[in-house]
């Protein structure tokens, strides 16, 4: 069986390490470049010395190498974003087909009535697929990981959005859950085409509903402020995850949505300045999750994922053994 | 007599439609059958609840004395040749022949490899790149390599055209004629199996029309000719299967249990076709089936 | 050894048409006693038709003491239907032909000759037949 299953798939292996030489190929020089430029400029040091501290007092920043370097490198960091897809490329093409095909050419009317069972033909190919994807999916974290580590600490933190999505074990979660969606709507759908369609659609929903609305959640949100007369800032490089702004009056209340301003004490008191809109006692404050939940956070979904996947393969096998002939 | 398969109030459903319903049937062993109706009739239903495919709604089904449900040690003895004749198109025949070996306990390599190379397929060529009737010939050579007691076709040579047809029957009818092995197979045109078999199951509209060994079945049905008379009680007559009528003469076709004594009717054989075609132009959805196997 | 054919058209069943064959083989003297007769297997793969039909010839074959079925080598001839008649056949064959020729200048077409034959044949034997069986 294993050799039956090796034999099936061994072209989709074959593509698979491919790709995974091509991105390899594009991202190991420029992220060796990357790193350089990132110690070579300073950049790396003057992050260190700034510490985690979390509010900086004036002219205590990297705002300007960090600036350089994210100018240098931005339009590469949104390339690698791309491989945010790559998951999804690993589910359409080995989960969606991988029933579906059996199904759609018949086939599986000719090995479910050989000598195996469905449930141990179904093991050892999920396995074998599965085990694949494992080994592709850590491949490709790992790399980005890695790639993505200057710029992470450069500009927006590993919270970010995409910059989570691509690094650490989440991706290995979403790819297993690509996988195993893809070959339970084979099962449902028995055809290549509607499974790939029905996968990519189930991917997505999910993985948008997760970013934009539920991610955020998962641990209790951290509020911070800061005044607006005043001279001492947020520290940018902690790699908090500040997902929302604003400033509040005295009294608590919302004044302004979206924006942070502050003013020297020594200009504050000009009518047409900036803050002279904001009473005095006004404050601007952030919600975001601190940085230091990158692997808690990392876990909960990678957990989350698995667990569906997990359910996903569960209902196939029971498809497979019960519903179809 | 052993059956290689019998089934009692067999009834499978789709959904809301009754694909086959109450179907009692039996085959003796060491027989070959054909299982003939129009497309729809049941007989794919009915072939893929024998190899454990489908399981039945209501009734029971025994092959080789077995349920088939998940039987693994059963399906070491079956041999099953799907419609469309499916292989893994990316598959050499002699890749196919190693599956079969890695997934069977009882398969017999060479035997599977010498069939295929006497009918001068190539055997490193991609399936996928062969004719019809050469899948068909490897899918046959593939379940004949399990020595099977029971080998079952679902439609072999629907698709393949007359030379090819004849191929596939003299392979089949060849290597049957070397071990014990009962066949059960399907068409919709009785005219593919009439040369080849010796047992007979008509389905049609989900029930069985017509059961029996050929023989028998054709002995005991005879067309009656004689003058005009409705709703005829005639001695010898168990079941009218078909009548016509013209303002002088009625023509019967009927089953008999005695012989035909009344001089008025003139007694004339009857041909399988006739039969066949007599059983699925009339059908009787329950029609009682009469103890005729044996 | 002989090749058997199977006529699609004929009114006989497959097996009676075997019988039929090799009784003609034995009595034009194709095959002799001692000679085999094709395998089951041969002939039901060249046919394609059931190995039970040729079974059953050659059981039929056996029972009129034609035929005997050796286990594990085959089936063989027994006995020969040719003859003290092979001999006469020749002799018959000449006065058919004469006759076939006469018929011919007479303006008979073929299909009238076989016609002619048939019919006489089935009266002609008949008539023996009641014959007989009044005796």
């Amino acid at each position: 069986m294993i050799w039956l299953a090796w034999r099936q798939h061994r072209k989709q292996g074959l593509f698979a390490v491919v790709g995974l030489a091509v991105l390899a190929a594009l991202l190991v020089p420029t992220g060796i470049s990357m790193h350089h430029t990132f110690t070579d400029s300073g950049l790396a040091e003057c992050l260190r010395k700034l510490g985690t501290a979390e509010f900086l007092k004036p002219g205590a920043d990297c705002d300007s190498l960090s600036s350089v370097f994210t100018n240098q490198y931005g339009t590469m960091a949104t390339l690698g974003m791309l491989s945010v897809f790559l998951p999804l490329l690993v589910g359409l093409f080995w989960g969606a087909p991988l029933v579906a095909r059996e199904l759609e050419q018949g086939t599986h009317r000719l090995v479910w009535t050989q000598g195996v069972s469905r449930l141990r033909w179904a093991l050892v190919k999920f396995g074998l697929v599965l085990a694949g994807t494992l080994i592709v999916s850590v491949c490709y974290a790992l790399l980005l990981s890695w790639w993505l580590e200057p710029l992470s600490q450069a500009g927006q933190g590993r919270l970010a959005e995409l910059n989570f999505d691509v690094q650490g074990v989440a991706p290995v979660a979403y790819t297993l859950y690509a996988v195993a969606l893809g070959i339970f709507a084979g099962t449902v759908w028995r055809r290549v085409l509607p499974a790939m369609a029905a996968a990519l659609i189930g991917f997505l929903a999910l993985r948008f509903v997760l970013l934009l609305g539920v991610r955020a959640h998962f641990l209790p949100i951290s509020e911070r402020t800061y005044p607006v007369i005043g001279q001492i800032r947020p520290n940018s490089t902690l790699g908090d995850w500040i997902y929302s702004v604003g400033i509040k009056d005295a009294s608590g209340k919302v004044v302004a949505a979206n924006q942070q301003i502050q003013c020297a004490p020594a200009v504050a008191g000009n009518p047409n300045g900036p803050c002279a809109a904001f009473g005095p006692g006004a404050y601007n404050f952030q919600l975001y999750q601190p940085g230091g939940n990158f692997w808690p956070i990392q876990f909960i979904e990678a957990g989350l994922f698995t667990a569906l996947a997990a359910v996903l393969l569960y209902l196939a096998i029971r498809q497979i053994r019960t519903r179809i002939a | 007599m052993s059956m290689a398969l019998e089934a009692h109030g067999l009834g499978k459903r789709y959904r809301r439609n009754w694909a086959l319903r109450d179907c009692s049937l039996h085959l003796p062993a060491g027989r070959i059958a054909a299982l003939v109706g129009p497309n729809g009739a049941g007989k794919s239903t009915l072939l893929n609840m024998a190899v454990g495919l489908l399981r039945p709604t209501e009734g029971t089904l025994r092959v080789l004395g077995q349920s088939p449900g998940g039987n693994r040690d059963l399906m070491d003895r079956i041999g099953f040749v799907a419609q469309d004749t499916p292989l893994y198109p990316d598959f050499t025949a002699t890749e196919l022949i190693t599956m079969g070996a890695k997934l069977n306990r009882r398969w017999d390599t060479s035997l599977a490899r010498e069939r295929v190379e006497r009918l001068g397929i190539p055997l490193d060529r991609r399936t996928g790149e062969l004719s019809g009737g050469q899948r068909a010939q490897v899918a046959l050579a593939l379940a004949l390599a399990k020595r099977p007691e029971l080998l079952l076709l679902d439609e072999p040579v629907a698709s393949l055209d007359p030379l090819a047809r004849r191929e596939f029957m003299q392979v089949l009818m060849g290597s049957v004629a070397d071990g014990e092995t009962t066949v059960l197979l399907s068409s919709h045109l009785l005219g593919d199996l009439e040369r080849v078999c010796d047992y007979l199951i008509v389905l049609q509209a989900a029930h069985v029309q017509l059961l029996g060994g050929v023989d028998e079945l054709v002995s005991e049905h005879k067309t009656l000719v004689g003058p005009r008379r409705e709703r005829a009680s005639i001695a010898g007559v168990s079941e009218i299967v078909r009548e016509s009528h013209t303002d002088k003469q009625t023509t019967l076709l009927v089953r008999t249990d005695g012989p035909i004594l009344d001089p008025a009717w003139s007694v004339h054989d009857v041909t399988l076709e006739d039969l066949v075609l007599a059983y699925l132009a009339y059908p009787a959805p329950g029609r009682a089936i009469l103890g005729v196997a044996q | 050894m002989i090749e058997f054919l199977l006529d699609g058209y004929s009114q006989a069943a497959p097996y009676m048409q075997l019988v039929q064959q090799v009784k003609q083989g034995l009595r034009t003297g194709l095959i002799e006693p001692g000679d085999q007769l094709p395998k089951v297997r041969d002939v039901a793969e060249s046919l394609a038709i059931n190995p039970n039909t040729v079974l059953k010839a050659y059981r039929h074959l056996e029972a009129e003491g034609l035929v005997e079925g050796r286990p594990g080598v085959g089936t063989f001839v027994r006995r020969t239907l040719a003859g003290p008649t092979l001999a006469g056949q020749a002799e018959l064959r000449r006065e058919l032909v004469a006759w076939l020729r006469r018929a011919h200048k007479a303006g008979l077409e073929e299909e009238d000759v076989v016609a002619l034959i048939q019919t006489t044949m089935r009266a002609t034997f008949r008539n023996d037949e009641t014959r007989e069986e009044i005796a």
